[in-house]
């Protein structure tokens, strides 16, 4: 077992108690603005009514299932080779998903009201009903899973069918996720019945986006301080799935594109030719965002640098995050009448209470992750590949 | 049990927007929250360009998507109401997605920036849970089907007056302004047309008015693509959806 995680020290404290102090300060914001001014603290409205918190939350959900499912290829699947990376993705899919929830949560006209509306009215049509339903299922599993790896039980009968249902869970709480918009045949930007399989793909990119950010930063930046295990897997095999993800990310977006512009249905042709490539942001997040770390990651040599690993993975981060933003946005700036009051494109900038929302759910991420390196240990492997490692490690030295 | 059904005669709309005016009376919305609203539009170009209008309340409709994707029920068909789609303000969680939803985009979420200033909602803050109280009140209230001046955090929506609607004299085929006896049930949008442009009665009586007009004069619906299936339909000319052009300006 590695002590070199600098979490566990002073740097870790520091940290924690920065990030804690942004959480608290950012919720008090919030509590304050919606306590004063209420929802007209956001700059969403009746035309445009899901903005930048809904972005937040569908980021944060999708990067904890992706991540779901990197944890399900050693956990599942049985490829060894990711024990490594195993339960520091389980932990942070799991406050990840916390994270996107309090959002959430904040956005909602009444918070608590859903806890019992939710359960006792059974509405089973309503994609968003299955959405609570999975993703509490979803976190169940983790939190199940995640006791398990605390225990040392990584292989029983048990812990195997936990890591399946939880599988099932990921699939069909981010599937379900995507067709809460894919369904909605009234908003054709989003009105997709491939979205599932683009929410995976992307689900993954960012969820790999921050395992390799968060791994990087429990040891200081320096991969010569992991411990094998986590070294083995970010010299193998992860960099060469990061760049399998970010390049089906960016077919499946290319994809959309190309078939957006080529219609001649405004509701999606504007969108794209208007809002989304007329928009400098956007373009900069596909390139920076998605481009630059495919063709990073393409290369033999610069996907095992560390250095480069953790630039990819904070671009990715940035560039998912637009991602979202502009998907959620894109779905509602033309207005589903033109008339009185709506002669051109909605237009919507997220307000300082929405991005007070946003920087509250990435603090929380931080805190509850400093936390979580401080308590337990995030790179453990199952005991006898621990043991192999070594030897390994040691015949080779 | 009636299926209530409105019919808007777009030959006859003047577009004066007393309709508007009745309904935000009628039922206290604040500004922007427009239950019922006159949509005007541009269509074609110069010399052959012309000037368009839509009237839009609430459609009612017989398979309401809105309806499916709320989580918790709040927002639902009542077919012992006329088949009237309503919102229980005591169990909508304001989640908007009724509003993502809706083709038509007849919802609305009144806890958001003031669409003119002053905001009414300081002016006359609210009581009794109220988002804002202003000297006159509809005395009529019902929570449970999105009836009276909402609270905080919730959606609403036309209602087609169901609390006029309802006390009208059970298996009327239709409620019509002209007639003395049904005058005080007929929906506020309906009663105030200068050019009785609108018709209200039972779509399931053979016998009711608005059935006769639909089928003679050709009624449709709108965005029928999307399945929702109005029970609000339109004649004459230029009874369709506006094509979206973005303007520069």
């Amino acid at each position: 077992m590695s002590d070199n995680n600098v979490m566990k020290g002073g740097l870790g404290t520091g940290l924690l108690i920065l990030s804690a102090a942004v959480m608290v300060a950012t919720f008090g914001y919030v509590i304050f603005q919606l306590n004063t001014v209420g929802h007209a603290a956001f700059n969403v409205s009746s035309k445009l009514p899901w903005g930048q918190p809904i972005s937040t939350y569908l980021y944060f959900a999708l990067a904890s299932s992706g991540l779901g499912l990197i944890a399900s290829l050693p956990l599942v699947f049985g490829f060894k080779q990711y024990y490594g990376i195993a339960k520091r993705a389980i932990f942070l899919a799991f406050i990840i998903l916390i994270s996107g929830m309090a959002v959430l949560a904040l956005e909602l006209g009444h918070t608590f009201r859903m806890l019992w509306a939710i359960p006792f009215n059974m509405q089973i049509q309503s994609a968003m009903f299955w959405m609570g339903v999975f993703y509490a299922a979803d976190l169940l599993f983790l939190l199940w899973k995640f006791q398990k790896m605390e225990a040392g039980d990584w292989d029983s009968k048990n812990t195997k069918i936990i890591g399946i249902a939880s599988f099932l869970g990921v699939l069909l709480a981010s599937g379900n996720l995507a067709l809460i918009f894919g369904m909605m045949s009234m908003r054709p930007f989003w009105f997709d019945g491939s979205l599932p399989i683009y929410f995976y793909l992307t689900a993954v990119t960012s969820g790999m986006a921050a395992l390799v950010f968060f791994s990087y930063l429990a040891y200081g930046f320096d991969r010569s301080k992991m411990p094998q295990k986590l070294q083995n897997a970010l010299n193998n095999g992860l960099p060469k799935l990061f760049a399998a993800v970010l390049g089906l990310t960016i077919l499946f977006v290319a994809v959309r594109a190309i078939t957006g512009l080529y219609t001649n249905n405004p509701e999606v042709y504007h969108v794209w030719a208007d809002y989304l490539f007329a928009s400098p942001v956007y373009i900069l997040s596909l390139l920076l965002g998605l481009l630059v770390p495919f063709a990073l990651m393409m290369s033999r040599n610069l996907r095992v640098n560390p250095q480069v690993q953790v630039l990819v993975s904070v671009l990715t981060f940035g560039g998912l995050f637009a991602e979202r933003y502009f998907f959620v946005v894109g779905g509602q700036v033309i207005p589903l009448f033109q008339g009185t009051w709506a002669w051109n494109m909605i237009q919507y900038t997220p307000s300082a209470t929405e991005w007070a929302l946003t920087i509250m759910g990435s603090a929380m991420i931080f805190t509850l992750y400093v936390l979580g390196e401080k308590f337990f240990n995030l790179s453990a492997v199952p005991e006898q590949l621990e043991e192999a490692a070594e030897a390994e490690a040691k015949a080779t030295a | 049990m009636a299926k209530w059904g409105m019919v808007i005669d777009l030959d006859k709309c003047t577009g004066c927007q007393a309709c508007t005016t009745a309904c935000a009376m009628e039922n206290n919305t604040l500004p922007g929250e427009s239950w019922q609203d006159v949509l005007y539009y541009n269509e074609g170009e110069y010399p052959s360009a012309q000037m368009k209008w839509l009237p839009r309340p609430c459609m009612q409709c017989e398979d309401p998507s809105c309806v499916h994707v709320c989580p918790t029920r709040a927002t639902y068909k009542d077919p012992d109401a006329g088949g009237i789609v309503f919102v229980d303000w005591n169990k909508c969680i304001g989640c908007k997605y009724c509003m993502i939803a809706c083709p038509y985009g007849v919802r609305f979420y009144a806890d958001e920036q003031p669409l003119i200033e002053p905001d009414m909602r300081d002016v006359y803050p609210g009581e009794n849970g109220q988002m804002w109280s202003p000297p006159y009140q509809n005395p009529e209230q019902d929570w449970r089907r999105g009836i009276g001046i909402q609270p905080k955090g919730v959606v609403s929506k036309c209602t087609f007056c169901y609390h006029k609607v309802s006390k009208a004299p059970e298996g009327v085929p239709d409620l019509d302004e002209d007639d003395p006896e049904l005058v005080e049930y007929v929906p506020a949008c309906v009663r105030t047309c200068p050019p009785k442009a609108r018709y209200f009665g039972d779509l399931d009586n053979p016998e009711s008015n608005v059935n006769r007009i639909i089928g003679d004069k050709h009624g449709v619906r709108l965005l029928d693509h999307t399945g929702n299936r109005p029970q609000v339909y339109y004649l004459g000319a230029g009874a369709g959806v506006p094509a979206f052009s973005p303007r520069n300006s």
